[in-house]
């Protein structure tokens, strides 16, 4: 199949109404966690289940796109991120592609590769244009290397993965269920939602 | 339930000069900041010029009193932690500058927090004045005009429309759940456990709307590719265009400039 065709395949109509939904997930369920007060953020869901039901483009285009939205209307350091954003939903894509999210174990495991890949493009941001600091309670834990006698690079690492690894864990397992419990109605109409499915 | 009048955005109207300009124009004015400040000039000097020359921008556009009010929500948490962590703890670290109740800060951290914290709040000056003066219509109409494809400004604008929604429904949820003996507080492990009742009925529903927005938009031909005329119409001018251009190229050679060197 060419690119071209299989990008049509891709991003039908329904996929895009997808996307949309997904982005106001993603924003609405920080809120819901926040109401909770739990200390994970789940604000890539929406992405994640891009990345399951359509496919690794999809999901990357509706990571970037959540963050540059919540660019414009909370502040613009979220549009900052949105590679990281992107990155999320690349991965999760890529997982389900290969049937890493065919049982609940295997969705944590994907869960701990989205939080590597989370990493590998959150590093360098949150180094280079941050200095490693972004202002928020994860500080502490930056501080805490640094004052072990780690380098920035390393002390940022531990930061990013620590810290995004229970979210991101959560937020896959969370995203497999919703996958499940989808009428047949709707999976069947996303082509890419048989890599999760079938193997009921 | 209408369509709601006011935008979710930061967007301010004001009607400024500013305001008018194209969304590309400004859009390209914060990647050429970007690439100027993380790979071009460096040093105190040009730092203050840019912020004086940002501040005139955004003070002609009457969002100075806005984009400072967000600038320091935005980097004073950044500034509290930032300046103390790399003070005292920066790995480089070797000029003493004040020793104290034990505590020692050190000049080579001091100096890499202050020029960080600088060149961020240059690029987010740069992001504000387009976020403060761009009215969230008017980027999509853009969009819609240089693509074919209406996909991209239908995923950048309905967010915006669906935002207030979606809240509302999770408060719903949130009431409902409450009303069948869900625990929303206690220790960790049991609000751990009210999250799923809470975003499976969430989402599972939002998704299963899907299909009915696909073929809403489906049946008003939103995979046509024929012209459409639009509502709004953007300002744009030869100068606008030349000098859109020209930002970009300056900031393409910078890269390359550094690239080479």
């Amino acid at each position: 199949m060419s690119l071209s065709k299989r990008f049509k395949e891709d991003f039908t109509t329904t996929t895009i109404a997808l996307m949309s939904i997904a982005i106001v997930i993603n924003i609405v369920a920080g809120q819901l966690v926040s109401m909770l007060k739990l200390p994970i953020f789940l604000d890539s869901i929406g992405t994640v289940l891009v990345g399951l039901l359509a496919g690794p483009w999809a999901g990357g285009l509706t990571g970037l796109l959540t963050n540059l939205i919540w660019g414009m209307i909370t502040s613009p350091v979220a549009a900052a991120f949105s590679p990281v954003a992107m990155a999320i939903g690349i991965a999760a894509g890529l997982c389900a592609k290969y049937g890493l999210f065919k049982t609940w174990w295997l969705a944590i495991i994907s869960g701990v590769i989205i939080a590597v890949f989370n990493a590998v493009v959150a590093v360098p941001i949150r180094l280079y244009m941050f200095g490693g600091i972004t202002g928020s309670g994860a500080d502490f834990i930056t501080s805490y290397m640094l004052a072990l006698g780690k380098d920035l690079f390393g002390s940022v690492v531990v930061t990013v993965f620590t810290s995004n690894l229970v979210d991101k864990v959560v937020t896959a397992v969370l995203a497999w269920s919703i996958v499940k419990a989808l009428p047949l109605r709707i999976t069947g109409r996303l082509p890419r939602a048989k890599c999760v499915v079938t193997a009921a | 339930m209408l369509p709601q009048q006011s935008t979710a955005t930061l967007f301010i109207d004001t009607g400024s000069w500013v305001q008018q300009l194209h969304p590309f124009t400004k859009l390209s004015y914060i990647l050429l900041t970007g690439v100027t400040v993380y790979l071009g000039l460096s040093g105190w000097k040009y730092t203050c010029l840019f912020l004086l020359v940002n501040a005139v921008i955004v003070a002609s556009a009457r969002v100075l009193k806005q984009t400072f009010h967000t600038l320091g929500r935005i980097m004073l948490p950044l500034l509290l932690f930032m300046i103390p962590i790399h003070g005292f703890l920066y790995p480089e670290n070797k000029t003493v500058l004040l020793d104290a109740y034990g505590m020692t800060l050190y000049q080579e951290g001091l100096v890499y927090a202050i020029t960080t914290l600088s060149k961020l709040t240059m690029v987010l000056m740069a992001s504000l004045l387009f976020v403060f003066t761009t009215h969230p219509a008017d980027l999509i109409t853009a969009l819609s005009h240089a693509g074919k494809s209406p996909s991209l400004a239908y995923l950048l604008g309905s967010p915006l429309l669906l935002l207030a929604g979606m809240r509302e429904r999770i408060e719903t949820i949130q009431s409902a759940q409450r009303a069948r003996g869900m625990q929303t507080e206690g220790n960790v492990v049991r609000r751990f456990c009210s999250l799923a009742p809470m975003i499976l009925p969430l989402v599972i529903g939002a998704i299963v709307e899907v299909e009915q927005r696909s073929i809403a938009l489906e049946v008003r031909g939103f995979k046509s590719t024929s012209a459409k005329t639009s509502l709004r119409i953007l300002s744009d001018s030869t100068v606008q265009r030349l000098a859109r251009w020209l930002m970009l190229l300056t900031g393409a050679a910078i890269i390359l400039f550094r690239l080479i060197s």
